[in-house]
């Protein structure tokens, strides 16, 4: 039977955050929290291979102990149970350090045959943990994946990656990883009875004890500043004086000729 | 052998990563300047804009991607232990770059805007964009060697010089990928580049069908510019093809003129047009974030705006 882990990811959602425009520090008061938007699409990718072809979906996650809100809203969209990989030190990972952890956990909890991944997360998008994932595991592994066939019986898998030159059909012999594109599906919105049984379904806490390792970070950060533009910020009504205005100061700034 | 190192897809990108090495290796007391090849032919081309040695890639079997030289560059950077090694920021130089980062535990900046070295330290401070684009963080990497990918187009490609000397290595073998490539569908050119585009006219969700983008199109005729759009004007909507898409996972433009059409101004769009020299918005929403993106703000309902502006620009430019 086909074992599909989906991993997923508990992010701030940056359209909460707001800047000191004198600081250019990030406010994080009153800031919601979501899964990864691309993330959404990699559990909704895994329940449906699971619909089609039968077997098991996980959804994991690794994070602070706070990141254990996500798992109801995960199980609710369509898998049967969850791992939470979990240490108060879990805060503010960076990839190599998230990578390293998911490696572990899953070759603690021992067997899988397709790990999905989003394409990156919304809050970092640095788009390592897929494939440096795959690379710990050593598996192969496709990025930016548009349409995934499997094939359980063969044990093999043909994905489309959407490339910047056109797109790339590949084929691998499971275990397998994907990363795959906003554009592979629509996410579904749970039913209230979903949302209701989420609460319901295993959860598995893997702690980092656990794993026997330390994991500490290759990467530093050494300051976050919110981004700043300096803009005229000028505004006008759509009266017929105030739009030739407009157009008098493009040509000024000689942007239209 | 130490210095710095690069990989990058093409030619092109790998040129100018060599001119973000050269720079760096100055200063760093003149430190070699490696880079990958697929060809002795672009060896000697690397060698004569800046690169002191260049290892040459064997060439791949059919069916194999780009990403089966993973273990062969592992290999080598096993080998040499650079100091910093910089890959071009394409989707394949993405996957290639965290796989070999994965490998080697070491850190990786990923889509690295600016970089800089602090000499005394040997380290290099980079930045790049987080949560969507609101925010800009400085790393270090602690690791070795000291990876970041950078985004096409983020340096001018290395010139040649006359009668500069390297060395080519050739790399042994590369060991099929178990991914296996079984088809191409190489992508129509589009008829417009909008990241070349001089003004750009943006469609966003303001336009209530797709018949009304004409206006965006007459739009972009009378300034001579290119119409792109929003990602959910391309992806949820499907109005325009995914290629004309702003924004940090689409397209970055940096034209002269930008106009924002019905465009509400969410970070992750605004991160794909912050570049751009004058910023013009119309929007009947006064609290859109767009304006505060903005130069020019016009306060009003677009299919009312728009042909009033497409009249006022006619007779300004005699068209």
């Amino acid at each position: 039977m086909l074992k599909i882990i989906a991993c997923f990811k508990w992010v701030i959602d940056e359209q909460d955050i707001r800047v000191d425009q004198k600081s250019r520090e990030l406010i994080m008061e009153r800031v919601g929290y979501k899964i990864s938007d691309y993330d959404r699409n990699a559990i909704e990718e895994a329940v449906r291979q699971q619909e089609a072809h039968g077997g098991s979906v996980v959804a994991v996650t690794v994070g602070p102990p706070g990141a254990r809100q996500s798992l109801k809203d995960a199980l609710s969209r369509g898998p049967e149970r969850a791992w939470f990989i979990s240490d108060p030190s879990f805060a503010a990972l960076e990839p190599s350090q998230t990578a390293a952890i998911l490696a572990e956990a899953i070759k603690t909890k021992g067997e899988f045959d397709l790990i999905i991944c989003g394409e990156g997360s919304s809050d970092l998008y640095a788009q390592q943990v897929g494939p440096a994932l795959a690379q710990r595991l050593g598996i192969p592994c496709a990025t930016y994946v548009n349409k995934v066939t499997l094939e359980p019986g063969e044990k093999k898998l043909t994905a489309e990656r959407k490339l910047d030159d056109g797109i790339e059909t590949v084929s691998i012999q499971l275990p397998a990883l994907i990363t795959v594109l906003p554009d592979i599906n629509t996410p579904r919105i749970p039913s209230l009875k979903q949302v209701l049984g989420a609460a319901k379904k295993p959860v598995e806490e893997i702690k980092k004890s656990d794993l026997g390792q330390d994991f500490q970070p290759r990467l530093e950060t050494i300051s976050i500043l919110g981004a700043t533009m300096e803009r005229r910020r000028l505004k006008y009504s759509a009266e017929a004086a105030d739009i030739k205005a407009v157009v008098d100061a493009l040509l000024k700034e000689g942007v239209i000729a | 052998m130490a210095g710095i190192w690069i990989f990058a897809e093409s030619r092109e990108q790998t040129l100018e990563l060599i001119s973000a090495g050269t720079s760096l290796a100055r200063q760093l007391d003149g430190a070699a300047v490696v880079t990958f090849a697929t060809s002795r032919q672009l060896a000697e081309e690397y060698i004569s804009c800046g690169a002191g040695e260049v290892l040459v890639l064997p060439p791949l079997a059919g069916g194999q991607p780009l990403e089966a030289y993973v273990p062969a560059i592992i290999e080598a950077v096993r080998g040499g232990d650079p100091d910093i090694f910089l890959i071009s920021a394409t989707q394949r130089g993405r996957e290639i770059a965290a796989r070999v980062a994965a490998a080697l535990d070491t850190g990786l900046c990923s889509g690295c805007t600016a970089l800089k070295l602090d000499k005394e330290k040997k380290q290099l401070i980079m930045e790049r964009m987080l949560y969507g684009g609101a925010a800009v963080q400085t790393v270090v990497c602690s690791g070795r060697p000291q990876m970041a990918t950078i985004p096409p187009r983020t340096f001018e490609p290395a010139a040649p010089q006359e009668g500069r000397q390297g060395k080519i290595t050739e790399l042994a073998g590369v060991q099929p990928s178990p991914v296996k490539v079984v088809g191409r569908a190489p992508k129509a050119a589009e008829a417009v580049d909008i990241t070349e585009a001089k003004v750009v006219v943006c469609a966003g969700r303001g336009f209530e069908k797709k018949e009304d983008l004409n206006l965006a199109q007459e739009l972009a005729q009378v300034t001579g510019g290119a119409v792109g759009c929003t990602r959910p004007v391309a992806e949820e909507l499907r109005w325009l093809p995914e290629d004309l898409y702003i924004g940090i996972s689409g397209k970055k433009v940096k034209p002269g003129l930008y106009i924002g059409l019905g465009v509400a101004g969410q970070i992750q769009h605004v991160t794909g047009m912050r570049d751009s020299k004058v910023v013009l918005a119309v929007n009947r929403d006064e609290n859109a974030p767009i304006f505060d993106a903005a130069d020019y703000g016009i306060v009003g309902d677009l299919y009312d705006v728009v042909p009033k502006l497409i009249k006022e620009l006619r007779i300004a430019l005699n068209k």
